[in-house]
């Protein structure tokens, strides 16, 4: 009769309360992050998007805050999840997209929103879409800020903004990546390409991120 | 699980019940054989057996009173029915003689409601909940529809009311020699629960086989009756005989179909398709009735619907619209919604034998065909994408692009594929949402002039002007072979940072001629890749920008900026 029946006595309990606290999974539902790629992960707290917040990606005019937005879109289609953004003009580079590692099957573009209906847009897409990259208006409402900020922390889903060059997102930001530019390699006066810069990058924000973090990323395009 | 027996109905509600609409069912019995009785009334009297070819050969599919005396039953063989019954006709089913008759007795139903939803031919179906309270209750409206339908010639339709189709159609085969039963409102559950397991076969729409088999194994787990299966707990059913077995069980328990509301279609969910010439025929018509049928359930596939009733439309020559909506249980296939189609066309343009001739008249051709989803659910089961996407977030995402799309139009909503080219902004091809993604084109074709190195993150759809100056203040030009008449020096833009500035460095000219072969649209350019500093740049940036500069026809136009 060599059967042993389970512990019941309180030192078992306590035990295996210490084990299931060191097996139980490390980051809640809430606190999920959506990893980024290697370059830029050293720069984020965490190494990741905290998904229910608003990530302002800005710069002052093709110093590379694109090329960074589409990088934080590929976070979101590389473990599978959705990503969408919104042109209010057409100039979405989407090869570019592409070589950073955005899914382009998982990645639509709502083309030519006019202006009035932006918040609107960017709100239907928050909805069902895990990662929505908006470009922003010149001007948009304090409220709409506010109901976007919302409805990103209750989807649970990440809104990168890109404003416009020298401009910044009007709201409350978890996260403030600062595009600066760099030197571009390759790009000489004897006809060679450019292949590629190394992009400073400044990262701040609420809460972790307040310390403000520089770093460089070798990036392309 | 005490409560197995007895009181058997009283089910615990699932959390993904729907409250089944109230629906009548007009069910015409031995359709097939009324239909031959019409085309040939030697046949009326005489003892008559439909036989339909299957996988066992010619099977009876229908037969008449006369004939079931004799003890000739549906499913037997057609040489085993013919050795029972003595001076048995047999004659060979027309599904599509069936479909044109059944179109008068659907039109008998449309002074009662406009919703008619044809089941097959012999069953039609709608929802109560406005005629009833019109004609003053359910059992006046089921008068109404028993007399409508023996006008049209169905003199022995029976009609059945109920919550859900499947209860209603039940109703119609329990109703006695008055033809009429109506379930009272809530005791669904309670009519349903006696019926033997065997009628949930009918629900299984193109898979009788299946359906058959899932009862057989119900009556050999000891469950024989509906109410044994609804006692069972809803997850363990889901557990034990899948998707199939959960809808089994949610009928069972007198419960929708669809675990979720169905919902109305996207608004531009719909195949049309223009026939010129005029289709007269109806092979003609059913052939583009193909098409629609395989584009409409393709697109559904993609976005994660299935669709249990669509509408068919048609217009005629003389601007007439005609409409009928199919219902087909367990979801509409490709092949099934063609040959919904075909027996409405066959409808429509074929005079129907033995129709009254004052109601009907001669239609002219079909200018115009039309298919329209009424209703979608999320189509169940869906596999995992290949890439490891997840079908729940999928369906999330093609709904809210849905609505997208019908809020700003079809093709504002788009995903790219990068293809083939030499420009950045030839090289992306955008596909509205829901159309197919065919990628098959991008090819590792060599592009002669393509610009190598990463691609620019903002490609501009119109360029913008720009002047590109050469040491002197001079324009640079590129020579009909490539050359370019001086190095780059200066670039004026106003769409860029500092409207431009001192190029630090270029690459190029890339000459592009484009359709040489084509002398209207041929195009002769170069592009330039240039990093510009600007001369007063305030954010004190140095590593300045890098674009792409089209050189056309002497004028330069900025193209692209390394964003």
């Amino acid at each position: 009769m060599g059967v042993t029946r389970p512990r019941r006595d309180e030192g078992a309990r306590v035990r295996l309360r210490e084990v299931a606290g060191r097996v139980q999974p490390l980051t809640l539902a809430q606190e999920r992050l959506l990893p980024v790629a290697e370059p830029l992960r050293e720069l984020l707290p965490g190494g990741g998007l905290r998904r229910g917040t608003v990530v302002s990606v800005e710069g002052t005019g093709a110093t590379g805050a694109t090329s960074l937005a589409f990088t934080l879109a590929a976070a979101a289609t590389e473990t599978g999840e959705w990503a969408a953004a919104v042109a209010l003009s057409d100039t979405l580079g989407m090869e570019a997209a592409s070589e950073v590692g955005v899914a382009l099957e998982r990645f639509p573009v709502v083309r030519h929103v006019p202006p009035d209906r932006w918040a609107t847009v960017v709100a239907a897409l928050l909805d069902g879409i895990t990662l929505v990259v908006a470009e922003v208006p010149r001007r948009v409402r304090a409220g709409d800020v506010r109901r976007l900020t919302a409805r990103a922390r209750e989807r649970d889903a990440v809104l990168v903004a890109l404003p416009p060059p020298g401009a910044t997102w009007a709201g409350d930001a978890a996260l403030r990546i600062t595009s600066e530019g760099g030197t571009w390699t390759g790009a000489t006066h004897d006809g060679g390409p450019v292949t590629g810069r190394a992009l400073r990058v400044r990262v701040g924000g609420r809460g972790e991120a307040a310390r403000h973090r520089v770093g460089a990323l070798a990036r392309t395009g | 699980m005490g409560k197995r027996h007895g009181t058997g109905w009283e089910r615990s509600p699932a959390p993904g019940d729907v409250d089944p609409e109230r629906t009548l069912v007009c069910w015409c019995p031995a359709w097939a054989v009324s239909t031959a009785r019409r085309a040939d009334p030697s046949l009326a009297q005489v003892p008559v057996a439909v036989v339909e070819r299957g996988a066992r050969g010619q099977v009876v599919c229908a037969v008449s009173s006369e004939a079931r005396a004799e003890g000739i039953t549906i499913g037997i063989r057609r040489r085993e029915a013919e050795a029972r019954g003595a001076g048995l006709v047999v004659v060979d089913r027309d599904p599509a003689a069936e479909a044109r008759v059944f179109e008068t007795v659907a039109r008998a139903m449309e002074p009662i409601t406009p919703a008619v939803v044809l089941e097959r031919p012999g069953v039609l179906s709608f929802s109560t909940r406005g005629p009833a309270r019109y004609f003053g209750g359910d059992e006046q409206l089921a008068g109404r529809v028993v007399d409508a339908a023996g006008e049209a010639g169905a003199s022995d339709a029976r009609v059945g009311i109920a919550d859900g189709t499947f209860a209603a159609r039940l109703a119609t085969r329990a109703a006695g020699p008055e033809r009429v039963l109506v379930v009272a409102p809530g005791t669904t559950a309670a009519f349903l629960a006696p019926w033997p397991v065997a009628v949930l076969g009918q629900t299984f729409g193109d898979r009788p086989d299946d359906g058959a088999a899932f009862a057989d194994l119900l009556t050999r787990l000891g469950l024989r009756t509906l109410g044994d299966l609804a006692a069972l707990p809803a997850p363990a059913v889901l557990g034990r005989f899948g998707l199939d077995g959960a809808r089994a069980h949610r009928l069972a328990g007198g419960s929708s179909e669809h675990s979720t509301p169905p919902a109305s279609p996207p608004p531009d969910l719909v195949e049309t398709c223009e026939l010129d010439p005029p289709a007269t025929r109806v092979d003609e018509a059913a052939f583009a009735a193909k098409t629609l049928a395989d584009h409409l359930i393709e697109r559904l596939d993609v976005l994660g619907l299935a669709c249990d009733r669509v509408v068919v439309e048609a217009e005629t020559e003389h601007g007439e619209r005609h409409a009928r909506c199919w219902r087909h249980e367990g979801g509409l296939t490709a092949a099934a919604l063609v040959a919904r189609v075909r027996w409405q066309l066959d409808a429509w343009l074929v005079h129907p034998n033995g129709a009254r001739s004052e109601c009907d008249h001669q239609l002219g051709g079909l200018t115009l065909l039309r298919l329209a989803p009424d209703r979608v659910v999320p189509a169940a089961m869906r596999q995992l994408g290949f890439w490891g996407g997840d079908a729940a977030a999928h369906d999330r995402a093609a709904r809210v692009l849905a609505r997208l799309q019908g809020m700003l139009g079809h093709e504002s909503v788009a995903t790219a594929i990068v293809g083939g080219g030499r420009a950045p902004s030839e090289r992306i091809r955008w596909v509205p949402w829901g159309e197919p993604r065919d990628e098959a084109c991008p090819g590792p074709a060599p592009w002669p002039g393509a610009i190598p190195g990463p691609a620019p993150a903002r490609v501009l759809g119109e360029p913008v002007p720009a002047e590109l100056l050469d040491e002197r203040g001079e324009a640079v030009c590129v020579s009909g072979r490539g050359d370019a008449s001086a190095a780059p020096t200066m670039l004026h833009c106003a769409a860029l940072p500092g409207g431009g500035g001192v190029v630090v460095g270029w690459a190029g000219p890339w000459p592009h001629d484009l359709r040489w072969w084509d002398h209207l649209r041929r195009r002769r350019r170069a592009l330039w890749q240039l990093v510009v500093r600007g001369d007063v740049h305030d954010t004190g940036d140095d590593g300045g920008v890098a674009c792409l500069v089209a050189v056309e026809g002497g004028r330069a136009a900025l193209e692209a900026v390394y964003d």
